[in-house]
């Protein structure tokens, strides 16, 4: 399976969880991580099981067959990657509280 | 729509009705024999009005410019980033389809006098396959239509055309982000040949059972806004809600194209009010007085009645309000005082407030960008306030308020009917609704391959 591959897998499962579960995920550590990738399986299949989202099941295993063909990634220590991401202008300001009632207002009305 | 040189303008040539005017209807395959008394015809050139003809041509350009891209820009801010494109392509293919179905058909269905038996109905099929509007240089004449006989027909015919657009495209608000486009294409030319045109035909081709009765529709607060209000509730609960409706925020992707979309609704609105006088006189510029007030009266009274219940006064808001305002001035503009307009423009904003957020929540359907809420409450409020505020002294008419309800109710009535009857055709041959896979990939990339740059 080719990297572009698994981003547009991981890309697919980030938009899934985050309509269907609100939860926030990063889809790059899904491409290239696979024990961030597993455990987001895990909860995907989960969420599936209580929410009943049919979707989710399908990609938790598409990400799970793709997974299998990462090899594990490198350690590194925590303050070398968050500096390489501030470097990278990787960096996304978390959602605060304001963002989240912003959003809010939109569900089930547009006024 | 009003015909002020109706009877004074002349000479108004029934009599040169000639053959020659239908040779281009199909090379002669239209029943001749179907024309009433009254129809379009042709008349000598220099009978015609150039500063009349010069007005209407000027606010046919501006009621096409509230569509495109006025329309087109109001909605598309409204809805999600991945639908921004569809949105969009809806109201440009709503525009090409309805113009040439205009001119095969739906001008002749709605601005003929038709048969002595459906007349008041139905028009004919004078101009039906792309016949009239003749204009015979060399002969000095040029066709006129008998509802404008001081304009050329070419003229006429456009103006009304740009009602017809806008009409349909204003459906597209209820419908956005899941329905299928071709079957979009194709109930719009269903519903303009089997809704707009018969209505259109009611209220404003003379004898229309509706003008005959004394029903007041200026600008189309009936035949625009209530019949599109109607259609668009029906559309929403044929269609169902948009998947996630309710549960997920639907994000707005841009409400500055919605503000710039409401610019051009107002400054196009001067067309649509003040072209309807079909003349360039006094009442066009007290109609166009009216139509401004009432825009800045009904947004005043939507952030009035926001602030008061949410203590926000919203940019959405404003615009929400100055296009309630609008509407509900349409079909009064030329009968109304600027103390008129103020009174429909203020109670407009308010009632249009209530139409789009808690008369919404009861009526449980999806109406997406509130095109009932709106341009449907709107249109009613228009439509029974003329009847109250009328001034016979501006138009020498006298409303009637129980003429004014009958207007509504016939055009609410037929309008949800028919547009039901039209879904269920166009659902024979298409699909109404896109998979949910496509609605969740968005309409932009999963129907046109476009996406939106970021």
């Amino acid at each position: 399976m080719s990297p572009s591959d698994l981003f547009g897998i991981a890309a697919h499962m980030h938009v899934l969880l985050r309509r269907k579960t609100g939860r926030v995920t990063d889809t790059e550590w899904m491409a290239c991580n696979a024990e961030y990738a597993r455990e987001i399986a895990r909860f995907a299949r989960e969420r599936a099981r209580v929410d009943g989202h049919v979707e989710l099941l399908v990609w938790a295993e598409k990400l799970e067959s793709a997974i299998a063909t990462l090899a594990p990634a490198p350690r590194k220590p925590l303050v070398q990657s968050a500096a390489e991401a501030l470097r990278a202008g990787q960096v996304q300001p978390v959602p605060g509280p304001e963002d989240a009632t912003a959003q809010a207002k939109y569900i089930g009305r547009l006024r | 729509m009003h015909w002020p040189h109706f009877q004074e303008k002349g000479p108004f040539m029934h009599q040169t009705r000639v053959s020659h005017l239908l040779l281009p209807a199909l090379l002669g395959a239209l029943p001749l024999g179907a024309w009433a008394d009254g129809g379009p015809a042709l008349a000598l050139a220099n009978t015609l009005n150039g500063a009349d003809t010069a007005w209407l041509m000027v606010s046919t350009a501006l009621v096409l410019l509230m569509t495109l891209p006025g329309i087109a820009l109001f909605y598309g801010g409204m809805v999600r980033q991945i639908n921004v494109i569809n949105t969009m392509a809806s109201v440009v293919g709503i525009a090409a389809v309805v113009s040439v179905l205009w001119f095969a058909v739906a001008y002749s269905l709605a601005f003929t006098p038709g048969s002595a038996d459906l007349g008041a109905f139905i028009g004919g099929l004078q101009r039906m396959g792309f016949s009239g509007l003749e204009y015979l240089g060399s002969a000095g004449q040029v066709a006129v239509s008998h509802v404008a006989p001081h304009v050329p027909e070419s003229v006429f015919s456009m103006f009304q055309l740009t009602f017809a657009i806008i009409t349909c495209a204003l459906v597209v608000g209820a419908l956005v982000e899941r329905m299928h486009f071709g079957a979009l294409l194709g109930f719009a030319s269903l519903w303009l040949l089997l809704v707009y045109a018969p209505i259109a035909h009611w209220v404003w081709e003379p004898s229309g059972w509706l003008a005959k009765l004394g029903a007041l529709d200026f600008a189309g607060g009936a035949v625009v806004h209530i019949n599109a209000g109607a259609a668009a509730l029906v559309v929403a609960y044929a269609l169902g809600p948009r998947t996630g409706y309710g549960r997920e925020p639907f994000i707005p992707f841009n409400l500055g194209l919605t503000m710039a979309g409401t610019g051009l609704l107002w400054v196009g609105w001067f067309g649509f009010n003040a072209g309807s006088a079909l003349a360039a006189d006094g009442r066009a510029g007290l109609a166009m007085a009216v139509t401004h007030l009432a825009a800045a009266a009904g947004a005043m009274a939507w952030m009035a009645a926001e602030w008061l219940a949410r203590r926000r006064a919203s940019l959405l808001g404003l615009c929400s309000g100055v296009v309630a305002g609008l509407v509900a001035i349409t079909p009064a503009a030329g009968f109304v005082t600027l103390r008129g307009a103020l009174v429909i423009g203020l109670v407009a904003g308010v009632a249009c407030y209530w139409g789009a957020t808690a008369l919404k929540r009861w009526l449980r359907a999806d109406d997406s960008l509130d095109v009932f809420g709106v341009h449907g409450v709107g249109g009613l409020v228009g439509a029974l306030l003329t009847g109250v505020l009328a001034d016979p002294a501006i138009s020498g008419v006298q409303a009637s308020v129980a003429a004014q309800l009958v207007a509504c109710v016939a055009v609410l009535g037929y309008s949800v009917v028919m547009t039901t009857v039209v879904l269920w055709i166009t659902s024979r041959f298409v699909s109404l609704r896109v998979s949910e896979e496509q609605e969740r990939t968005g309409l932009d990339l999963a129907l046109h391959n476009e996406q939106l740059g970021h």
